[in-house]
């Protein structure tokens, strides 16, 4: 037996493989192929080898070279099989465990804060920014300080019964909370930086517009040297943080017995910009606030100098101030909590 | 009130719009709530604030006008034709009560024809939303809105014994008003009566007795100036307002009233004809005494904060009919008598703001060396509403007016907050517990088909006295829709029992359950109490029934302040370094015995290293008696010291096992 016979045979067992590498597409076939080439009782390769003792010496070398070679070959072809079938197999159980991604996804139940706590709580948080401490007070209130120490004389139309629910002569629903105001006052002396939400009564009826009860939140500042440059510098800075950067305030004047001068206070409209639409009824303009310098007739009631300080005060309707912000036209709604309505917060 | 721009411009000359003019007007404090425009006119809506009835009329609103464009203001004009013979011969007039009645001026004016008023006028009053009724009843009103001065005209012949006076009504007195309504007097109210009888309700209405009727001839006009407290108590009482009370209640002119006397007069004259006699009967008991008010310079700037020039001050007071005088500080000004609500430095710095303009001030922001804070129980507030909100419950704000008969069901014993004056039956205490309105809210979503509902309030109850903030959690419906991950699961008493937990858990509290009485409004086997803490249940069938609840509702009360004032900080624990050991048994137990007793049971042998017992499972039926059920409970034990030994994990559970066998007769199922 000559060397050349026998690299004539490894050569055709090369040749042989390479013919039937094309056929291994599954697990099984590549180990049948492995074992009939590699096997090491009887794969072809396996038996060639076995012959190399019967060369001669010289010989030997040069047909141990090949065959090492033919034997990487194969093995070598043989692990890329076998990577490309594992890499199959796996997308194929992947695929399998596939699932139909566009079904909606299995929401958990989240619960929604009242419109008026998340408009309230944001207001409070402007407000605590710029140095105002939050104080509250009693819903049932004495006629004293929701009227007489607000300088709301006897003869003023806001105490009449038609207006006001009354639970004896001198006690009654606050009809704003403003009484907070006084109350603090007489805690303290300036200065003085409160802001003060709450819930007040007043005898309108149910409709889109008015409820009996409401919420309001009212702002009083005291101390040296404040005037009513600075009640307009800070509505100006409230309604940019709330409404944005763009809102322009307006002051014009009113009338409200514990201000002078007093102010109404306008917004430019968050519907239009200013330019003019429905909701403004075309002015641009949409009123927001009371606002005015504190009257010094109040300083009398807690005993502050009035000539020593001078102070602002304003306030407003927090549903009012939720049905810009939201765009709703409906007061009712934040009472008859709808879930309909109040999950959409 | 309406104004009607033509009027206005007989006042003050205006070679403005009617749409420049409005912001205008609604920049100097006359708010324009409408703009109404006809082909010969303007009208306007104005919002006259309480404190200024010198601007319910034309000329009064034509005066700021005026002042606005720097203006001359111009009074009407007309001719006043008398005869020879004095009114005070066929006339006399007296006040008996001053202190109501401070002016009464009355004119008389002989043979007049009563009829239609001219075209003219008509149209005008018309506008303005005033019916006419006759050219003398016309007149008055005509002169109200171009003056503000309320007047009126008697027909002369019906008031007996030829004399007026201004007085107290008797006990036991009754007029008939001219709207046809007989109304009983007291003697808090101001009539003017002849010398028999009241023939008008001072400052409110005329009587009907003694009306301007086709036959009268002569007339007796009245122009007067009345008190306004006791016109607005007479209007209460009597439930009648009218265009005179409006004005007079805020506050007339008193100086106008004999003005105005003349201008009517002549003006009665001129579209009923008829012999205005000689000089007005004006009795003036109480002279009004002149108002000044003094403005310091350098308190422009410290309270509107710039300065105003010293010229522009002066123009605003002179334009404004204030008369003033520079002094070294500033100005003494005199108070014109139709501005009522100036008194003091205050209200004349308002109105140099007023009518230099507030966009001419600057905007800026107080100086501050402070800081802001929010409620003392801010932060839990939040804690809990994000709690809440997390375990799925949606916040409602209901009203908290309420029936006492439905608060009643809940708090028998609670004396609630009555009103004197509610806008309905049903409506007319302050709600003593949460639990009716969250009902309501409950109804009025299941009636309109949303019957899963998780909700909560934090609000306020009543009593009287005093008021508190209360939680009140409510649950009902499934906890999931079937869908087509799961399928439907209803919510239960143990869900709602774990939201309770867990929002205790928040505030470092746990939930007791130590068998304190519940209150009957609450399924008896399915609800518990903690003190005044919390109680928490499913609502009786009875009461749901009441309700209309055809599924379960679970409701928790807890009371807010305890919870929100706890100033318990929870302590952190270290990550144990050692493995825990879960053991599993399964518990035959008599029914008598509750899971409360098992736990109990559990933990009084003090096993330092058992660190959770936890229910996991419970059979009512199986290879055992009646009369008992199985529990499956697992133990965990861990230390922090070492990994436990089985040894040690086996002594542990013979200890438990014997303590539950002893105290319970609780046997292991095998």
């Amino acid at each position: 037996m000559s060397s050349s016979d026998g690299i004539g045979r490894l050569q055709a067992i090369e040749q042989q493989f390479d013919t039937e590498r094309v056929s291994v597409v599954d697990r099984k076939s590549l180990e049948d192929t492995r074992a009939r080439y590699l096997s090491r009782k009887s794969g072809l390769l396996t038996l060639e080898l076995q012959n190399l003792g019967k060369l001669p010496k010289d010989q030997r070398a040069e047909f141990g070279r090949v065959a090492n070679e033919i034997k990487l070959k194969i093995e070598g072809a043989l692990e890329l099989l076998q990577s490309t079938i594992d890499q199959r197999e796996k997308q194929e159980a992947l695929a399998k465990d596939a699932l139909d991604v566009s079904l909606p996804g299995n929401r958990r139940r989240v619960g929604h804060c009242h419109p008026l706590t998340i408009v309230r709580k944001e207001i409070e948080d402007i407000f605590i920014s710029m140095g105002y401490t939050v104080e509250d007070g009693p819903e049932v209130e004495t006629a004293y300080y929701n009227f007489d120490a607000l300088n709301i004389p006897v003869t003023h139309p806001a105490r009449d019964p038609r207006d006001t629910f009354y639970v004896t002569e001198d006690l009654l629903l606050r009809t704003h909370t403003s009484p907070v105001q006084v109350r603090t006052m007489e805690k303290m002396q300036p200065p003085i930086r409160i802001i003060c939400p709450g819930r007040v009564f007043r005898r309108d009826a149910f409709d889109p517009t008015h409820s009996p009860m409401f919420h309001q939140v009212e702002c009083l500042l005291v101390d040296e040297g404040i005037t009513f440059a600075d009640l307009k510098g800070t509505l100006e800075r409230f309604h940019k943080q709330f409404f944005g950067e763009k809102t322009k305030t307006r002051l014009r004047p009113s009338f409200f017995p514990f201000v002078e001068p007093g102010a109404e206070v306008d917004v430019s409209c968050v519907f239009c910009d200013g330019s003019g639409c429905r909701v403004c009824k075309g002015t641009g303009w949409i009123e927001v606030m009371g606002a005015g310098m504190v009257h010094p007739n109040l300083y009398g009631y807690v005993n502050y100098d009035a000539e020593k300080y001078t102070g602002f005060a304003f306030g407003g309707g927090i549903e009012r101030y939720t049905m810009l912000k939201y765009n709703i036209n409906d007061l009712q709604l934040f009472f008859q909590n709808d879930m309909r309505f109040l999950e959409q917060f | 009130m309406k104004v009607s721009y033509q009027w206005l411009k007989e006042f003050a000359d205006i070679n403005e719009t009617p749409q420049q003019l409005g912001t205008r007007l609604t920049n100097l404090g006359l708010a324009v709530d409408a703009l109404e425009s006809h082909a010969d006119d303007s009208l306007f809506e104005l919002d006259v604030a309480t404190n200024r009835p010198d601007c319910l009329s034309h000329f009064g609103v034509a005066r700021e006008v005026a002042a606005a464009y720097g203006a001359a203001l111009k009074r009407p004009g007309f001719e006043l034709q008398e005869g020879a013979k004095p009114a005070s011969e066929v006339f006399s007039i007296s006040i008996a009560d001053p202190d109501l009645c401070a002016r009464y001026c009355g004119r008389y004016i002989s043979g007049v024809q009563i009829g239609p008023s001219p075209d003219w006028l008509k149209a005008r009053l018309e506008r303005l939303g005033v019916r006419s009724i006759n050219n003398v009843a016309d007149v008055t009103n005509y002169v109200m809105l171009e003056l503000g001065q309320p007047l009126h005209a008697f027909d002369a012949d019906t008031l007996e014994g030829q004399e007026i006076i201004v007085r107290r009504p008797q006990l036991d007195e009754k007029i008939t008003t001219l709207d046809g309504v007989e109304r009983a007097l007291n003697p808090s109210m101001l009539v003017i009566a002849d010398s028999h009888r009241p023939v008008a309700l001072a400052g409110v209405m005329g009587g009907a007795d003694t009306e301007i009727s086709a036959a009268t001839r002569n007339v007796l006009l009245e122009s007067a100036n009345f008190e306004p407290l006791c016109i607005r108590k007479t209007s209460r009482a009597l439930g009648l307002t009218s265009e005179a009370s409006y004005r007079f209640e805020r506050g007339a002119d008193i100086e106008m009233a004999r003005y105005a006397c003349d201008r009517a007069a002549a003006l009665i004259q001129k579209v009923a004809g008829g012999t205005i006699f000689h000089g007005v009967i004006d009795v003036y008991p109480n002279r009004r005494k002149p108002v000044t008010a003094k403005l310091r310079r350098d308190r422009i700037k410290a309270f509107l904060g710039s300065p105003v020039e010293d010229a522009a001050v002066e123009r605003i007071f002179e334009r404004l009919g204030f008369k003033s005088t520079r002094t070294p500080e500033g100005w003494t000004v005199d108070v014109p008598s139709y501005r009522l609500d100036v008194t003091g430095e205050v209200d004349l710095l308002e109105e140099i703001a007023r009518h230099h303009g507030f966009d001419k001030f600057p905007a800026t922001l107080p100086k501050w060396g402070g800081h802001g804070a929010g409620l003392p129980t801010e932060s839990a507030e939040r804690r809990l509403r994000n709690q809440l909100a997390a375990a799925g419950y949606t916040e409602i704000v209901p009203m908290v007016f309420s029936d006492e008969a439905a608060e009643r069901r809940f708090r028998p014993d609670i004396e609630p907050v009555r009103l004197i004056n509610p806008m309905a039956e049903d409506e007319a205490i302050l709600r003593t517990s949460q639990l009716p309105s969250m009902l309501r809210t409950i109804q009025w979503n299941l009636y309109r088909g949303v019957r899963d509902l998780q909700l909560y309030e934090l609000g306020k109850i009543y009593r009287q006295g005093s008021e508190r903030r209360s939680l009140i959690l409510a649950l009902t419906g499934a906890l999931r829709r079937k869908n087509v991950h799961e399928p439907e699961r209803e919510v239960n008493f143990f869900d709602l029992k774990g939201d309770v937990e867990d929002l205790l858990n928040v505030f470092t509290m746990a939930l007791h359950s130590n068998g304190d009485h519940v209150l009957p409004y609450y399924h008896p086997g399915r609800a518990l109490r903690d003190g005044s803490l919390v109680t928490l249940g499913e609502l009786h069938p009875d009461c749901a029934a009441e309700y209309k609840f055809k599924r379960p509702v679970y409701i928790a009360e807890i009371d807010a302040e305890e919870l929100l004032e706890s100033r318990q900080a929870r302590p952190i624990e270290a990550i144990p370094k050692f493995p825990s050991i879960r053991r599993d048994f399964s518990l035959i137990l008599n029914h008598g015995a509750r899971y409360a007793d098992v736990e109990r049971a559990i933990r009084e042998v003090k096993v330092a290293e058992l660190i959770k017992v936890e229910p996991f499972d419970r059979l009512e039926a199986g290879p055992f008696s009646e009369t008992q059920y199985a529990l499956a409970i697992s133990l965990t034990y861990q230390s922090s010291e070492r990994t436990l030994t089985d040894d040690e994990v086996e002594n542990f559970d013979k200890v438990i096992l014997d303590s539950l066998k002893q105290r319970l007769g609780a046997e292991l199922r095998r």
